[in-house]
């Protein structure tokens, strides 16, 4: 990392790593999203990251194999330093591109009190961990960009394009190229049975809020609330290498100081950085009229430079996170009002508060579009996991990928005959909407939709009398509760309009008989 | 960095919306569009009657032996060969019964891939510009859906191309013979292709009875499940008059007699080492009738096809060639 070559070529290197990165990370997240096989698995940024696998391992107070990845990122933090933010993280790239002041660059001043922000959001994020919750995962920058993407830009880019292909294929003229379009463009970027998604405004609004912050100031995320970096800074505080000014070559032009994307670099200390907030990025380097700044490896470790972060803050955020942590808890004792959230195969409810990350890898995966980020509802603590929509999509039968694909095992991996025989609820039928039962007209198609070769829906041939004093014979859909393992084909294919009128439920081991207050 | 204040700013916005708003235009102007689609006709519009085979050829062909492929040749030359039905140049669909992706051959829920390989390598032959084989599966994607029922590979090998059928190709169609329905949202190349050949399997179905050549034209709409609320041998049936193919091949190389239409127990599959081909897809689903020991009266949809004039139940007045292949 001794720049001895001529300095402006690390400009280009770094573009490089960085686009070479950012393509790698959207080949996991496309290529997996349309059931390709990808060389790598999608889930292999959030093994890199530090911070998903020491909180998800703290959450659930055991070890998760996979995450020792993580060691790789701190190694790299121990020998180069911050090299992550500015080098490798995709959203740090993003934000790189978005940066919309480059003209303007630190001329507003540093926010240097709002700096330690970051720290206590790590603080938070592992307090929060600790206490058994992972809720705030949601603020780790690669769980951010995957899950905005995943939900949010790859659904809308989806529409945008079925709705913009359905239009222009009306013009003959154009039916050619579409056609070409079609099978060889988007085949592979954007699956093409992908009509329906939950629009999820919160997400992306958080996503979009922190690339706006970026106009207030480059970086405003890196640099004051992201709990990744905070925790890479904290490591490269130690680090082998650290950035150095020759006093002999320095003519106090203070244009690293006017460079540095991420002010870490002070004035008032002989162009000194701090080496929790350099991110390694050497603009400082190519910038240096008279080349005083090196890269050097560092004989003394740094001191601690958190100014203003005082134990009392500290122990402050452990005692907010606390008091946070009971307030979203309070929501399982609202329990009644979500009483239908499905989880995908083989997952518990406590599997899922305790592992999940929110990062979206298993919506992302899922090839029928079943899995969607929940909402809030009455219960923050579960916000942005994973569940099971029917109505939008149902679990193939003959897919096990979620599973495979969760980094911190929230869904269990099972092999495809285990999980064709997990239940993941059960389905009821609402008899005042399905069509035979409420209005003596054949329909059985979820009969026909089970999946099971003993299918869990039996028809009941009934004889029938109409207004008119017409006998006639009506097969009625019957559940059979032992058999059923709530796919949810079922309920997605249902062709009555609006909420179907067969649903699946969590398995509570009761049926909607005894759920009335009916004895049969 | 080039700079631009706010007026250049909005002249070229300007532009650049004139820009769009021009090729729009001119677009348009091409004339192609079908938003001005001719009204609807009348109820009373009589449907195109089905052509007379040639002379010498069958009307209907039953071919019976070991081997599918020769089969589907044998069953196809005693219509009078595929020249017959694609001409040079021509563009082929063929639709198999592809409905789900976790069901293999051998559960007979989906179409033989031989008897749909022997098709694509005979309309390649006969000059076809293209053949393209397509299902919309109603459980798994479609590529998913291909591989598993096998078909992909009998398709491709043959020099055929599988189509993901995309959303962007299901457009509202009126049906002018609809009696129950007016319009459907159908697959637009099925109904406009040169060549449609419609290669169901015949299986048994908790619905209709049997799932054969009429019902497995329900894959080309975007909304199969709506077609079962009601009415539904008359949907179907509307539908048919929409998609009508010219060469219907019937797989009957395994049935399924129970548990249709997807089936699961290999108990319900019965080895057959039958085609029936024919142009008259009437008249082709009745005879498929008749290897579960039962008639076209017994089938709904197949009946009101018959009613309404899309081919011929009656199999005592067509010409019928068995062959032992």
């Amino acid at each position: 990392m001794v720049p001895k070559k001529t300095p402006r070529k690390w400009r280009w290197i770094r573009r490089l790593v960085q686009v070479s990165v950012f393509a790698f990370f959207l080949y996991l997240l496309i290529g997996n999203r349309v059931g390709a096989t990808t060389f790598l698995p999608s889930d292999l940024f959030f093994h890199l990251d530090p911070l998903t696998g020491f909180s998800a391992m703290l959450a659930d107070k055991r070890f998760i194999a996979p995450m020792l990845l993580g060691l790789l990122t701190i190694g790299l933090t121990l020998v180069l330093g911050r090299v992550w933010c500015s080098w490798i993280c995709p959203l740090g790239t993003l934000l790189d591109w978005t940066n919309l002041r480059r003209r303007y660059r630190n001329a507003l001043g540093h926010l240097s009190q709002w700096r330690h922000v970051k720290y206590l959001v790590l603080f938070a994020v592992l307090f929060a961990a600790l206490l058994g919750t992972l809720s705030l995962a949601i603020l780790d920058p690669i769980t951010v960009l995957f899950r905005t993407a995943t939900s949010g830009v790859l659904p809308g880019l989806n529409s945008l394009t079925t709705w913009a292909e359905t239009r222009l294929y009306r013009y003959d003229s154009l039916q050619g190229f579409l056609d070409g379009f079609d099978r060889f463009v988007r085949g592979h970027l954007l699956p093409s049975a992908e009509p329906y998604f939950i629009p999820s405004l919160v997400l992306v609004a958080l996503f979009i809020g922190i690339l706006a912050l970026n106009a207030l100031r480059p970086r405003f995320w890196c640099r004051y609330v992201c709990p990744l970096g905070s925790l890479l800074g904290l490591v490269s505080r130690v680090s082998l290498l650290h950035r150095t000014v020759d006093q002999e070559k320095c003519n106090s032009c203070r244009r690293c100081a006017r460079e540095c994307p991420v002010n870490a670099i002070d004035s008032e200390k002989a162009y000194a950085s701090d080496p929790a907030e350099c991110t390694l990025c050497l603009k400082c380097v190519e910038n240096c009229p008279t080349r005083a700044i090196a890269v050097r490896q560092q004989t003394q470790p740094a001191k601690p430079e958190l100014e203003g972060l005082t134990r009392r803050q500290v122990l402050g955020s452990f005692g907010i996170m606390l008091a946070g942590v009971a307030l979203l808890r309070l929501a399982p004792l609202l329990r009644g009002t979500e009483q239908r959230r499905l989880r995908p195969p083989g997952s518990t409810e406590d599997d899922v508060m305790k592992k999940c990350l929110r990062c979206g890898v298993c919506v992302n995966i899922c090839p029928t579009r079943a899995i969607h980020p929940s909402g809030t509802g009455a219960d923050y603590d579960g916000v942005w996991t994973p569940m099971l929509v029917p109505r939008l999509g149902y679990c193939d039968y003959i897919c096990n990928r979620c599973g495979e694909a969760c980094p911190t095992g929230a869904i269990p991996k099972l092999l495809l005959p285990e999980k064709q025989q997990t239940v993941i609820g059960k389905a009821e039928i609402d008899e005042n909407r399905c069509i035979p039962w409420s209005q003596g007209i054949n329909c059985i198609v979820c009969q026909e939709m089970c999946p099971l070769t003993e299918k869990a829906i039996e028809l009941d041939d009934v004889t029938v009398t109409d207004g008119e004093g017409l006998e006639t014979v009506v097969r009625r859909p019957l559940v059979m509760r032992d058999r059923c393992i709530g796919c949810g084909l079922c309920e997605h294919q249902c062709p009555v309009n609006g909420e179907a009128a067969i649903r699946v439920y969590p398995d509570d081991g009761e049926g909607q008989q005894q759920r009335r207050g009916r004895s049969e | 960095m080039n700079t631009i204040d706010r007026r250049q700013f909005l002249e070229r916005m300007v532009a650049l919306g004139g820009t769009a708003l021009a090729t729009a235009a001119f677009i348009s102007l091409l004339g192609c569009s079908k938003e001005s689609a001719p009204e609807l006709p009348s109820d009373t519009t009589p449907l195109t009657p089905l052509p007379s085979p040639p002379e010498g050829a069958a009307y209907l062909a039953v071919a019976r032996g070991d081997t599918p492929t020769t089969l589907v040749e044998r069953a196809v030359e005693a219509l009078g060969g595929i020249g017959r039905f694609v001409k040079s140049g021509n563009d082929v669909i063929i639709k198999p019964n592809i409905c789900v992706d976790y069901r293999t051959q051998e559960y007979a829920a989906t179409t033989n891939p031989e008897v749909v390989g022997a098709l694509v390598a005979l309309c390649i032959g006969a000059g076809a510009s293209r053949v393209r084989v397509m299902d919309h599966p109603f459980s798994g994607s479609a590529e998913k859906a291909y591989v598993t029922s096998g078909i992909a590979e009998a398709v491709e090998a043959a020099g055929g191309e599988m189509e993901v059928m995309a959303t962007m190709k299901f457009q509202d169609t009126p049906i002018p013979n609809g009696q129950s329905i007016k319009s459907c949202r159908v697959y637009e190349d099925i109904v406009e292709t040169d060549v449609l050949i419609d290669v169901p399997i015949a299986k048994h179905h908790d619905r209709t009875v049997l799932s054969l050549g009429m019902k497995n034209l329900l894959g080309v709409v975007s909304n199969p499940g709506d077609y079962h609320k009601a009415d539904m041998a008359e949907r179907v049936t509307d539908l048919n008059t929409l998609a009508r193919p010219h060469l219907v091949v019937v797989d009957a190389i395994r049935i399924l007699t129970n548990h249709g239409p997807t089936g699961g127990n290999l108990n319900d599959v019965k080895q057959m080492n039958t085609v029936i081909a024919s142009h008259d897809i009437v008249a082709a689903d009745s005879y498929a009738a008749t290897l579960f020991g039962k008639t076209a009266l017994d089938v709904p949809i197949v009946h009101a096809g018959a009613t309404r004039g899309l081919g011929t139940m009656d199999l005592s007045s067509i010409k019928i060639e068995e062959i032992a292949a």
